[in-house]
This record gives structure tokens, sequence and C-alpha cells, in this order.
């Protein structure tokens, strides 16, 4: 695994008629570990949601690796170099256990150790909705890890320690830290924005680089 | 009891244990689909298809039950594009309804279509049960398990959240689409057995009690094939036994099992009955 670029020209992503994100601009190099705070709203998970093609109405040039993604195999492609920590973490309609959710990382083995060290370790056979926020947020992580160990290059997380107490902030905020990958981060936590390099901020859609 | 072998000596009753033990491996698997896909109205929603292609069968001369099988097919398949919108499968099930009852009406009005005869072709009877029916019960009974097996990770995947699936490698649009195809034909198929009004006792019953006791896709697929066989089973034999009707009776016993499953409170750690997802009713096909 290594680490890979992430560029974004002129990038504008659109809910109807609502501008969610204006022309943003960004270029991170292999490795960058990028906080992305701002307020609610401000557009930064749509951000994040467009680099995975989970929001497809968007203008303008994303690049991962200086490669943009086309058609479906295109973003296929993309989805594999890229790993996620979603905002809103399913709790799903429908039964799943967490090994079965670590197993989705595409490296069951590496995401189960993440898990043991990540103290979810133990809960392999629980359906992940019947896990408290903290421990789904760790799990979570734990898959992240997993797709990281199979072969993404660049991680996208969004608020990964929002339903963590501050033991697993610091915790979450070290592995971020020592991860030799890209890292795009939103998060509301100074300790987590401390371990990133560069801090960016959106505000009504526009981003600002402030660090 | 001799009543009861001479009955079983029938042939018309020996093609509908048939119809039903092939329906019980195939029906309950689809009906755990139906439930992760949150399209409950589907029965209603292929209904209405079933009728306008028995309409289009009448007027041009082909086997309305063929056609309407096909075009429930074609049409499941058609409405993978809605997947992927906010409103979902469960919103198109809504607007197929309306259409495809609308399409049949004007169709059997222009054409002067008979349509009350029509509609009768809905009525299935599991004692009126075709070598045709059992085939296409033998064909699901082989495509289901087999498809189940070999996608059961991306099955669980898409069943649980479609972007998750979607970031983990599964080809969410091809998969399903092909849920979607099988369960149009699956309910077509059943509709010969039990009559459309009937048909939720084959598929959703089984996997509403499942869903209650299984953690796992893979412990709901399993459980749903031992409802699906009891209900089916049991079921028929209670009719048979008290000379009552069969599609009545199966509803009657799959229903009432699968309340009595929902009414006993379960206590273990991370059990289903904290799965189901808050915001569903695991009982919510009752109100149809």
């Amino acid at each position: 695994m290594s680490a890979i670029s992430l560029s974004l020209s002129g990038v504008t992503c659109r809910h109807g008629s609502f501008t969610a994100v204006d022309r943003v601009d960004l270029d991170l190099a292999p490795g960058d570990h990028l906080a992305l705070t701002g307020t609610n709203g401000s557009g930064k998970s749509t951000l994040l949601r467009a680099v995975l093609g989970l929001h497809r109405a968007f203008t303008g040039r994303i690049a991962v690796s200086g490669v943009e993604a086309k058609g479906g195999s295109g973003w296929a492609r993309r989805r594999t170099e890229v790993a996620w920590i979603p905002q809103r973490q399913a709790a799903g309609r429908f039964p799943l256990l967490v090994r079965e959710l670590l197993a989705s990382s595409r490296n069951a083995e590496a995401a189960v150790r993440a898990a043991v060290d990540l103290s979810v370790g133990g809960l392999l056979d629980r359906p992940v909705a019947s896990l408290s926020g903290g421990q789904l947020q760790r799990a979570y992580l734990a898959r992240a890890l997993g797709q990281l160990a199979a072969g993404a290059g660049l991680l996208l997380a969004d608020e990964p320690t929002a339903a963590l107490d501050f033991d697993g902030q610091a915790q979450v905020a070290r592995v971020l830290a020592e991860l030799p990958m890209t890292v795009v981060v939103i998060t509301h936590d100074r300790v987590v924005a401390d371990v990133c390099g560069r801090v960016a901020e959106m505000a009504a859609g526009r981003l600002r680089e402030v660090r | 009891m001799n009543e009861l072998g001479v009955l079983l000596d029938l042939p018309s009753v020996r093609l509908a244990i048939l119809a039903l033990l092939l329906g019980s491996l195939s029906l309950p698997v689809v009906g755990v689909f139906i439930v992760g896909l949150d399209i409950m109205p589907v029965r209603f929603a292929m209904m209405h298809v079933a009728l306008l292609g028995i309409a289009l069968g009448f007027l041009t001369g082909l086997d309305p039950l063929l056609c309407a099988l096909v075009l429930c097919a074609v049409t499941g398949g058609a409405l993978t594009p809605m997947a992927r919108s906010s409103a979902g499968l469960s919103g198109a099930m809504g607007l197929l309804m309306t259409l495809a009852i609308a399409a049949a009406l004007m169709l059997l009005s222009v054409s002067g279509v008979n349509a009350n005869g029509a509609f009768e072709l809905l009525w299935g009877s599991i004692l009126a049960t075709r070598p045709f029916d059992v085939a296409a019960l033998a064909v699901l009974a082989g495509v289901v398990p087999v498809l189940y097996w070999l996608r059961r990770r991306d099955l669980a995947l898409l069943l649980h959240d479609r972007e998750l699936a979607l970031c983990s490698g599964v080809a969410v649009d091809r998969l399903t689409l092909i849920l979607l195809v099988i369960i149009s034909l699956a309910i077509a198929s059943a509709i010969r057995l039990t009559g459309a009004l009937l048909v939720d006792a084959l598929t959703l019953l089984p996997a509403l009690a499942a869903r209650r006791v299984g953690g796992s896709l893979a412990a709901m697929i399993r459980w749903s094939l031992v409802f699906g066989l009891a209900f089916n089973v049991g079921g028929f034999f209670l009719a048979l036994l008290f000379d009552l009707p069969p599609g009545p009776t199966l509803v009657l016993v799959g229903g009432v099992v699968t309340l009595l499953i929902h009414a006993v409170p379960t206590y273990r750690k991370g059990s289903p009955q904290s799965c189901a997802s808050s915001s569903a009713s695991p009982l919510s096909p009752s109100s149809h």
C-alpha cells in the first residue's frame, strides 16, 4: 500500500438548485493529512461523497492519483483506492455482523487485527445494529484500516470521533496521525485537527486553507 | 386418515405438494430479499403488472400467464435505476402499481377483452396447479439458492446498506437488477399457487418470522426455509385434514406463527429484535 494524491479543481456540488460545494480547489500530495472543519451544512460531507462518486451531481475535476473516474468501472476502481468512514454509519435495515462488515474491507485479517487494537475485537459476531455509536465508529475505523491494508492509498473520514469518549478520541487521533496514507478527515475535534499537518475550513460551500 | 390417504393419491394433490415443496426452497429466500430491499408492496405492483401481461396475452393470442411472467420479469428489471433515487424502490412500487393497472384497464377496454376473464387468472389455487407452474417453481428452486450461495457476501452488504455495498466493490446495479427480476418472477409464479391476495404466505411470512430469530443474513435464510416449509406443508395438510380452503389455511398458519414469534420477547445480547431497523416495524406488511 502507498499513499496517493488527491486533486480537486473547480468542484461544485449541487443538491437540486442548492449549491452545497462552490468551486473548490485543493491539492493533496501523497501522505498529506488534512483536517476539514466548518459549520454544519457547509458542504464538507458532500465534498467527500463526491470524491467517492456517491454524490454524482458535481462539476469540475476530481482526480485521485491524477486520474478522473469515468463510467461505472472508473468509479468502482476509485472506490478500491479510497478507504471511507461515513458520517452516519448505517445501522442498516437488515442484519449485518461486525465480522461481515470487516470482511467488506477486502482484507478481513487486517481489519480484524485493527478491531482488536481498537477494543471491538470481541464483537465480531454481533449485528452492527446492536453496537453503541462509539463501538460502531471503531468498527468502521477498523474496516477502513483493512481497506488501507488491501491497497487503498487515501482515507476519507467523516467525523470519525463524533461518538467517542475522550480516550477514544485520543486513540483515533493517534491512529490517524501514524497512517502513512493520504488522509482527509472532517472533524470538529481539536485533538484530531492538531495531528493533521494541514487544516482547511469550509463555509457556505467555499474552502479556505487555514494552516 | 383414510380419507387423507385417498386425497394424497389424487394427481392434483400430489402436484400441489410438489409445487409447495419446490416453492419452499426459493420463495422464502425471495421473501428475505423483499424485506431487505424494503419493497413489501412489490406483490401489489406485480399483481397489477401480471394483469397487464394477461391482457396483452388475450389481445395477442399468446399464453396469458406466460405473458404475465415475462412482463413481470422485464418490469422488475426496469425498476433497477430507481433503486438509486432517494425515494428508492418503495416509491417505485407505488408508481408501477398505478401505471400498470391503468394500462391494463385501458388495454382491456380498448381491445374489448373480457376483464373478468383476465382478473380470474389472478385468483390461483394450489389444487389447480399446472405442470407449467411446477416447472417455473423448479427453475426458481434451482436458481435462487445458488444465487444466494454464490453472492451471499455481496447480498449481505447490499441488503444492509447500498452505499456500503458500493464502497465495498459490490456491483450494486447488476445485483439489484438480478434480485428484482427474480423477485418479480417468483411473485408471478407464486400467484398461481395461492392467488394474488395470499401470495405473502409463501414469501413474506417466512421472511418476517425469520427476521425475528436470525441475527445475520445467513441465519435469516436458514430460518426462512424452515418456516416456509413448515407453513406450506403444515397449512396444506391441515387444509386437507379439515376440508378447509388451502390458500387461506396456509396464510392463517403462517400469520399466526409469525405473530406468536413476534410476541415472544427476545433477551439475548445483540438479538435481531434490536437489529431490526428502528424506522420500520417488522410487521409492517400487515398493513397491506
